[in-house]
This record gives C-alpha cells, structure tokens and sequence, in this order.
C-alpha cells in the first residue's frame, strides 16, 4: 500500500501545481491521504464479515 | 469584433503524446524534461514491473463464448483492458509473449494477485496522466 501510495504520489504531484516546492508538498499530502484512507478502511473493513 | 484565438495543437504535441503512452517517460524525454521523465515515467515501469511480479493479470477483450461486443461479459472486461493498455509498449510486449494474460488458477490463488492486478491497471492510469502532462507542455500549454 505504501509503494502503491508513493508511485502515485509522484505522478500526482509532478503533474499538478506551478512551482516545485507545491508540488513537494502536494505529493506528501496525497501520500498521506492515500496511506490515512486506506488505514482507516482497512480497520473498518476489518469489523464487517 | 475579435473571435477569441485559438491557438493550433502543433503537430509534435501528438507525437509527444502517442510517444509518451508508447514508452512511459519518453515523452518527457523528448521533452528534455529529465526529472520528470525520471519520476513519472519510473513510477509507471515500476509500478508495472511489480504488478506482474506479484502475479497479476492483464486484460483484454475475450471474445470466447459470446457473439457479439455488446453482451454483458465482453462489455465488462473493456474498463480494465482500457486501464491496462495505457501502459503502452510493456502492455503490448506481454500481450505478444503472452504473458500475464492467461486465467490460470494457480496464479489467481496467489495471495498477492490482487494486488499485482491492481497495480498494472494504475500504471496504465498512470500513464495516461504522464502522457498528457507531455502533451501540454509539448502544446505549450503549461511549462
């Protein structure tokens, strides 16, 4: 999942804002959200059979 | 009264675009975009090369048992060969050697099946995003 969220990132951020500092902290924030969201589900995930 | 401009897709644009989707990174390559060429077209290859270490299974159109496009089994498998082809030529390579392609039981009991089959069809979104990243900046319409 972390590799997954890290190859996306790259491509998200590299594509998206003007300067490369943006584009720095854009990456981190959708790698962030990539790992937090598929966390989160997999624990909610966990309690349904 | 000025019509509002537009301006013309130079001709190279596409053939930056139809490049880039050809072999992930070339784009930005020829672009001489080389960071970029590094990241976006690394993470495809890599997210492509790992989806099929971990077993995963590349689509196409199967038209086995049925008769026409239109009948729900053929129609249904087009969403995820679409995902699949926008890898460009290592999709195309595997399709030739056939490899990856099969409904083999013993690979879909792999426990990273999913996953491997996951990450092939996001390096083909994937590199659909990289090859129109190349083709604006080709068009000139971002740097």
């Amino acid at each position: 999942m972390a590799l997954f969220a890290a190859l996306a990132a790259i491509v998200f951020g590299a594509i998206s804002k003007e300067t490369p500092r943006e584009r720095w902290i854009y990456g981190v924030k959708v790698f962030a959200e990539f790992m937090v969201i598929g966390l989160v589900l997999g624990w909610l995930l966990r309690f349904i059979p | 009264m000025d019509a509002e401009r537009v301006e013309p897709t130079p001709s190279t644009a596409w053939l930056i675009g139809l490049a880039a989707w050809f072999l992930p990174g070339s784009g930005h390559l020829l672009l001489r975009k080389w960071g970029r060429a590094a990241l976006m077209g690394g993470a495809v290859w890599v997210c492509f090369l790992v989806g099929l270490a971990m077993g995963g299974h590349l689509f196409y159109v199967n038209m086995e048992g049925a008769t026409s496009f239109l009948q729900w089994p053929v129609v249904i498998q087009i969403p995820p060969m679409a995902a699949d082809v926008g890898s460009g030529i290592p999709y195309i390579v595997c399709w030739l050697l056939d490899f990856g392609f099969r409904d083999d039981p013993a690979q879909a009991a792999r426990a990273t099946y999913e996953y491997g089959t996951t990450f092939l069809l996001i390096a083909g979104l994937l590199n659909y995003l990289t090859m129109l990243d190349a083709f604006d900046i080709a068009a000139g319409r971002k740097s």
